[in-house]
């Protein structure tokens, strides 16, 4: 058991069904405006027609841990918190857009009151020990929130014998975000 | 009919800053890259035209009392007069101007953004002691007490002022291109030579900027510099360009959309842009009118090639803001 928790997210795309469910309670919960999003799902097909596959994934910040996003911002207001996750310090955000240049995962976007925005993590959640809003109301059971310092059982289970990827690993980042492949076989 | 295999993606993402590409900076921030580098090579310029005359003689002739010719006086004040105008749009583009003082709370090495800040902090003084200096025979006119004081301590000390501002110039001009160049995430920005290809971009828009405000007697050595660092920015565009071309899919593909790209800038394509009006009107037909000039051929209009010149600056800016931000991010 480590005392420094580190928290990113399992996602098992395999029961995901690309209901949104996960968009639309992160933008009630965290007031995100009109015409944004802190997180949004993706349909990737691929293959030859009849052999053809999908995979529906819900996707958001990755919470890395060598975030470019905290590399290049210049007033420390993109920074790593305690728990692992990384976050935005609003009254030091001069919205000079730099992490969203930096950022492989084009996770940013600029709010309309004038700072950069994204997920947190539910942070203000977690440290009431709730789960992310986007887990909570995820009706396949397809998101969960994983403290990867203290993985429990049930999380080493669902991971175990799978094919996981993260996303743009070769970009150096470390994402805290593992994804169970659609790919896997049933039953594995 | 062979079966295709497909990979297609669909997003709800909505963000307009990223999508359908990124979104983030637009007419402000080349602008400021372009006055930037104008400042940063203006700084050069003066600064090596003040020690080269101070120290070995060489230059248009001094217009006494130790102000130097007239082109030197007027690219020292107009140096950290642009810096201050870009550093205007610079901050236009915040989302949230008013927390620019945030930039200064902190510094942070790894951020070029914060060393930025900081470098354009460190200009001014010695940028405007400078310009002082330069026209202390104009400035003593006015009388004014701490004036007077500034230039009476530090007018011993030009040259030395000279040579450290030569280096800041050469700071704030590579800056403009690490500025870009940083963001790995960003295939056609993601190349170190980006530094270098701003900072004689810069010293060459200078060069011809001196050129179009200098007196006729002192015309001929602004253009012997402009011919010279355009010939250098071309074989730095080349390089450029190269090294693009032959890096990873990422890289190869960025410099394709930007030299062979049919996105649309203002009408016309990013290709015809790049070869037409950035390397053959803002590069090759100038530096062929200098040329010319140079070797004796009467040319009937000669601000054309320095007027060609800062709008091929201009343009490249423009051109490597916008094309790095419309295609994709990092694979």
């Amino acid at each position: 058991m480590s005392n420094k928790k580190n928290y990113g997210m399992v996602i098992d795309t395999r029961v995901c069904v690309g209901c949104s469910a996960c968009v639309y309670a992160c933008k009630q919960e965290n007031h995100v405006p009109e015409g944004y999003c802190r997180d949004w799902v993706v349909q990737e097909t691929g293959g030859e027609y009849p052999k053809l596959t999908m995979e529906n994934r819900s996707e958001r910040c990755q919470h890395c841990e060598n975030a470019p996003c905290v590399t290049y911002c210049p007033t420390r207001a993109s920074h790593y918190a305690e728990d692992g996750t990384v976050q935005i310090n609003r009254s030091l955000c001069t919205g000079c857009k730099a992490c969203m240049a930096a950022c492989p995962y084009d996770a940013r976007y600029v709010h309309p009151e004038g700072y950069v925005d994204k997920c947190s993590l539910c942070k203000h959640r977690i440290e009431q020990g709730l789960e992310t809003a986007c887990v909570s109301i995820c009706p396949t059971g397809s998101l969960h929130l994983v403290d990867f310092n203290n993985m429990d059982q049930k999380t080493k289970t669902l991971l175990s014998g799978k094919v996981v990827y993260r996303q743009k690993e070769h970009a150096g980042t470390e994402p805290g975000l593992q994804w169970i492949s659609a790919s896997n076989k049933h039953g594995a | 009919m062979l079966a295709t295999a497909v990979n297609e993606i669909v997003s709800t993402k909505l963000n307009p800053n990223v999508v359908p590409h990124l979104h983030i900076w637009e007419w402000h921030i080349p602008l400021y890259l372009f006055l930037g580098g104008i400042a940063g090579g203006l700084l050069v310029i003066t600064s090596i035209m003040i020690v080269l005359k101070r120290k070995f003689g060489i230059g248009p002739r001094d217009q006494g009392d130790g102000c130097p010719c007239l082109a030197v006086r007027i690219g020292s004040i107009l140096s950290p007069t642009l810096l201050g105008i870009g550093m205007l749009f610079l901050f236009l583009d915040l989302a949230h101007p008013l927390y620019v003082w945030a930039f200064y709370t902190t510094i942070q090495p790894t951020s070029p953004m914060s060393a930025g800040s900081w470098i354009l902090l460190a200009f001014f003084p010695l940028a405007i002691l400078q310009a002082m200096l330069v026209n202390k025979r104009q400035l003593r006119s006015f009388n004014i007490e701490p004036v007077n004081k500034v230039i009476d301590w530090t007018e011993n000390h030009m040259t030395i002022v000279a040579l450290v501002n030569a280096h800041i110039g050469v700071g704030i001009g590579i800056y403009t291109g690490i500025l870009l160049s940083f963001f790995s995430a960003r295939p056609l920005w993601s190349s170190s030579i980006l530094g270098m290809l701003f900072l004689v971009s810069g010293i060459s828009a200078a060069a011809a900027l001196m050129l179009l405000l200098a007196p006729k007697d002192e015309k001929p050595v602004y253009s012997m510099i402009d011919a010279n660092a355009i010939w250098i920015e071309i074989m730095t565009v080349g390089l450029f360009v190269l090294g693009g071309l032959t890096g990873s899919a990422n890289t190869h593909g960025a410099m394709m959309h930007l030299v062979t790209g049919d996105v649309n800038l203002a009408g016309m394509s990013y290709m015809f842009w790049f070869w037409g009006i950035f390397v053959g009107a803002g590069l090759v037909v100038p530096l062929l009118l200098e040329f010319l000039e140079a070797a004796g051929v009467h040319i009937k209009f000669p601000n054309v090639a320095p007027v060609m010149v800062l709008l091929g600056g201009l343009v490249l800016r423009f051109l490597i803001v916008f094309a790095g931000q419309t295609y994709h991010t990092f694979m």
